[in-house]
């Protein structure tokens, strides 16, 4: 069975690109353009890991990973945000919202899909 | 990879529309605006362009975005202050940006020095909290300009790929430890909040090499008394593998912080009860179900232990978790995923601030994204319509049937309806100005600064629609009307000053709709065009007659004229040489006009008027040698039957008309055009006057008048080939193809053929 991943990015090409890499890999892939799309997308799937970007309008990604981990359904869903730098300080930000690892940007493919089936089950 | 080039292009128009939100939050903060959504806004903007970059190894272009964003994260965090000064630096930076990005796209280069100093003036700010260097100072000292090779430089371009090849690199390392690993980890409570699995880390510490794994329970408490969330078993690891200690940091990469890790070579200690991984696999498993709380997944067992109403009933305490929790997992091993009210409270995470799902996302997409084909094929079709039923309509008229026949009505709601479906599609590819007006406040900008002006842009009217062909060559000729109201129309700061007026010069930039046309007006509150020079000038260039008289009006329609250029040195700014007749060409080309008025000491508006499509066209729709053709409209001045006595032979071939007390040349369309090479008395037919684009007259000599039509453009180039002297192609109501006039190339192309008998000889000859 084919996994899904939820892709949270508010950049077009970043999410071609990482929809590029999934697909290519066996992914079923579901996005959403930004934290608060994000969230409602949630209401309709589940999928097995998600990635999301941090800087996004509306609700960012600490937003996002927080209301996430608050809600019931997606608690125990890994998180995976996707950085530009290696900011230390932003990962554990990230951390501390609940994000479950991270992709620095730009993401080599297999690097995706070796971070990704690090925290899949 | 022709997927990837995708995801290109579309990296490349995404970049177009971050530039403008860029521009726009810059602006916006400009005026004052500075809000944090809006720095929030311009900071995604620089944010984004540089992530795409980086996924495209656009080196030059992520390293100056990286500077730039690192200014505005600054900005953004509060720790340097919006000023106007720094707002005009950042606007400047969007510029380089801009140029970044286009050299990116076609593979071109940028300005590197430009660049170098551009950047070196964002980490100058950076670097000193946003206060701006003393004027002139454009190069601060060189330590704080990041340059190219410090972390942005190595953290992007090799890391992807360089750090999957550490990945592969452990068989190489021979074994450094001598011997087997170690390693002792215990989870915190946060590993599994964040959805982290020991399970995945023994998985992960299993694929470097065989691993036996001894679970430590001695914080287990007896299960009354269990936090189900909490954590409480430790794993000491035994990896027997040639890998290095940073490998297996590695992978506790993303739990660090969130379990204690002990990392130590040599032997393994031996106390400890040692399972076989597939066995302690099994045990999870059952774990998940028998002891909840530790090794499963948090989200599975809390929800479930207060799930059903039921079972929590006999619990007074909803807050307490322990207790229910084995209960409940009996009951239901299955999660209940829909459920959600009534445990919220029984969970010991905050309430969600989370905002509802419900609740409208701002910017949901109210449009839709066509293909522009798409449309312009329905544009073709109903231009087929349009002529399908002006050919119904001839053949019903052809047929005798009387006007108020049942077919003869129809057929009238029928042509309604056909024309509001036509206006219906040309609506759908208008598109409004704004995408050609915001390219300007960049250009103002530029040519402020190349001129040493003080420019204020004021836009209106930016969502004023026209059709695509028309958007698509408005950019030239605005170009050269906002240039040349700067360099031109204002005046200098000092002289500004002196004649009392603001120093800042304001440029205005209007689109408006005008009775079926779109009309462009650059104003400026310059000092208007100086009649005296322009009309010495024109003489001088034997433009006009020493002794002409004028009118104002005339005299400010001198600077359209061919080879009329006010400056006296041709700047590079307006110039290049090409004045405002360039511009009144391409403006003629659209079918459209160009005017201007002036007052002096106040200021100049030029006036473009176009016509709202160039899919249909007015036409003048002729007989000529049999053929039918069609006239632009707005090339006619007049039509008129000439007298015989107003025709006058010219060398061997040409003739002019005398007009009213001037002569005009005299052009048989059929002769140019090869549909007859006899000639024929001019006063036989009738005659159009026209003006060209380039101000000339000509008198275009046809058989017959049909009369006014508007047709639909067929390209014939596209169709057929370029055919001199011919514009387009339609076709009409009866079904033939009628082919539009070129009237300028028409005019150059007599005035080519003949053996020039010049204007002099044909006053000498009167």
């Amino acid at each position: 069975m084919s996994r899904t991943i939820l892709t949270v990015d508010d950049s077009r090409t970043m999410r071609d690109m990482l929809r590029l890499a999934l697909v290519k890999a066996g992914f079923d892939v579901v996005e959403a353009v930004d934290g608060l799309h994000g969230l409602e997308v949630l209401g309709g799937v589940d999928p097995d890991v998600i990635i999301t970007d941090i800087n996004m309008p509306n609700l960012d990604g600490f937003g996002f990973i927080e209301a996430v981990r608050e809600g019931e359904r997606h608690r125990a869903t890994p998180i995976l945000v996707l950085t530009t730098e290696s900011d230390p300080e932003k990962k554990s930000r990230a951390r501390q919202a609940g994000a479950t690892g991270w992709i620095v940007k730009p993401f080599h493919p297999d690097k995706l899909v070796e971070a990704i089936r690090r925290v899949a089950a | 990879m022709d997927e990837l080039e995708e995801i290109k292009v579309t990296f490349f128009q995404e970049c177009d529309e971050l530039l403008a939100d860029l521009e726009n939050g810059l602006l916006a903060m400009q005026s004052g605006d500075s809000d944090g959504e809006t720095i929030n806004a311009v900071f995604r903007a620089v944010h984004s362009i540089k992530g795409g970059a980086g996924a495209f190894g656009l080196d030059p272009l992520v390293r100056f975005a990286h500077v730039f964003e690192t200014l505005l994260d600054g900005v953004r965090s509060h720790k340097i202050d919006v000023t106007v000064e720094l707002v005009r630096e950042l606007l400047r930076a969007a510029d380089v940006l801009a140029d970044h990005v286009q050299a990116a796209r076609t593979d071109g280069v940028v300005d590197e020095a430009a660049s170098a100093d551009m950047a070196a003036v964002l980490a100058a700010l950076t670097a000193s909290g946003g206060r701006i260097a003393p004027v002139g100072g454009v190069a601060p000292p060189p330590a704080p300009v990041v340059t190219p090779d410090d972390e942005i430089g190595s953290s992007f371009k090799p890391m992807a790929i360089m750090s999957l090849a550490n990945f592969d690199e452990p068989a190489e390392l021979p074994s450094l430890g001598g011997g087997a690993w170690t390693v002792t980890f215990r989870p915190k409570t946060e590993l599994y909040r964040n959805a982290n699995d020991p399970l995945l880390l023994l998985r992960e510490l299993e694929r470097l090499g065989p691993i036996t794994v001894a679970i430590n329970d001695e914080t287990l408490p007896s299960l009354s008394e269990m936090d189900p969330e909490a954590a409480y078993l430790a794993f000491t690891v035994t990896l027997d593998a040639p890998v290095t200690e940073a490998q297996i940091q590695e992978v506790f990469e993303f739990v660090e912080g969130d379990c204690d890790v002990e990392i130590t070579g040599g032997p393994a200690p031996a106390e400890a009860p040692a399972l076989d991984i597939a066995a302690l696999l099994a045990a999870a498993e059952t774990a998940q179900i028998e002891m909840a709380p530790p090794v499963a997944e948090p989200v599975v067992a809390p929800p479930v232990a207060v799930a059903p109403p039921p079972v929590i009933e006999p619990v007074a305490e909803p807050v307490a978790p322990p207790a229910p929790a084995s209960v409940a997992i009996e009951a239901h091993p299955e999660p209940a995923p829909e459920f959600t009210g009534v445990l919220a409270s029984a969970i010991k995470t905050p309430q969600p601030k989370a905002p509802p799902a419900n609740e409208p996302v701002a910017n949901a997409q109210a449009t839709i994204r066509v293909d522009p084909e798409r449309i312009d094929r329905l544009i073709d079709l109903v231009g087929e319509l349009v002529i399908n039923q002006a050919m119904l309509a001839q053949r019903v008229i052809e047929s005798g049937l009387a006007s108020s026949s049942s077919v003869a009505l129809g057929l009238d709601e029928l042509e309604q309806l056909t024309r509001q479906i036509q206006d219906g599609v040309m609506a759908i590819r208008a598109q409004p100005v704004k995408s050609v007006f915001q390219r300007m406040p960049r250009l103002v900008r530029e040519v402020a600064n190349m001129t040493g002006k003080s420019v204020r842009l004021v836009t209106e009217g930016e969502s004023t629609e026209v059709d695509k062909t028309v958007i698509e060559r408005l950019g030239e000729p605005i170009t050269h009307m906002l240039r040349n109201a700067i360099d031109h129309g204002l005046e200098t700061p000092d002289e500004r000053r002196a004649a009392g007026k603001p120093i800042e010069g304001t440029v205005r930039l209007a689109a408006l709709h005008r009775g079926g046309r779109i009309v462009i007006e650059v104003g400026d509150d310059g000092r208007g065009i100086n009649r005296k020079r322009v009309y010495a000038i024109a003489v001088e260039k034997e433009l006009i007659a020493p002794d002409a008289v004028l009118s104002d009006e005339e005299i400010d329609n001198l600077i359209f004229l061919p080879g009329f250029s006010t400056a006296s040195t041709v700047s590079d700014i307006s110039g290049r040489g090409v004045g405002m007749d360039v511009v009144r060409r391409s403006v003629q080309a659209l079918g459209g006009r160009i005017s201007i008025s002036s007052k002096p000491g106040e200021g100049s508006v030029f006036t473009l008027s176009l016509p709202l499509t160039l899919a249909v066209l007015d036409g003048m729709v002729v007989d000529v040698a049999g053929q039918t053709l069609v006239i632009p409209l707005t090339a006619i001045v007049e039509s008129l039957r000439p007298k015989a006595e107003e025709v006058k032979g010219l060398g061997p071939q040409g003739a002019v008309l005398s007009v009213r007390d001037s002569f005009v040349p005299l052009v048989d369309i059929a002769n140019a055009l090869g549909f007859r090479s006899d000639k024929r008395a001019p006063h036989e037919g009738v005659v159009l006057l026209i003006e060209a684009e380039d101000g000339g007259r000509a008198a275009l000599v046809a058989d017959a008048i049909q009369g006014q039509r508007q047709v639909v453009i067929k390209s014939l180039e596209s169709n057929y080939r370029q055919v001199e002297g011919i514009a387009a192609a339609t076709i009409l109501g009866d079904g033939r193809v009628a082919l539009i006039v070129d009237v300028d190339a028409l005019v150059a192309m007599r005035r080519r053929d003949n053996t020039r008998p010049t204007e002099p000889t044909l006053f000498a000859a009167e």
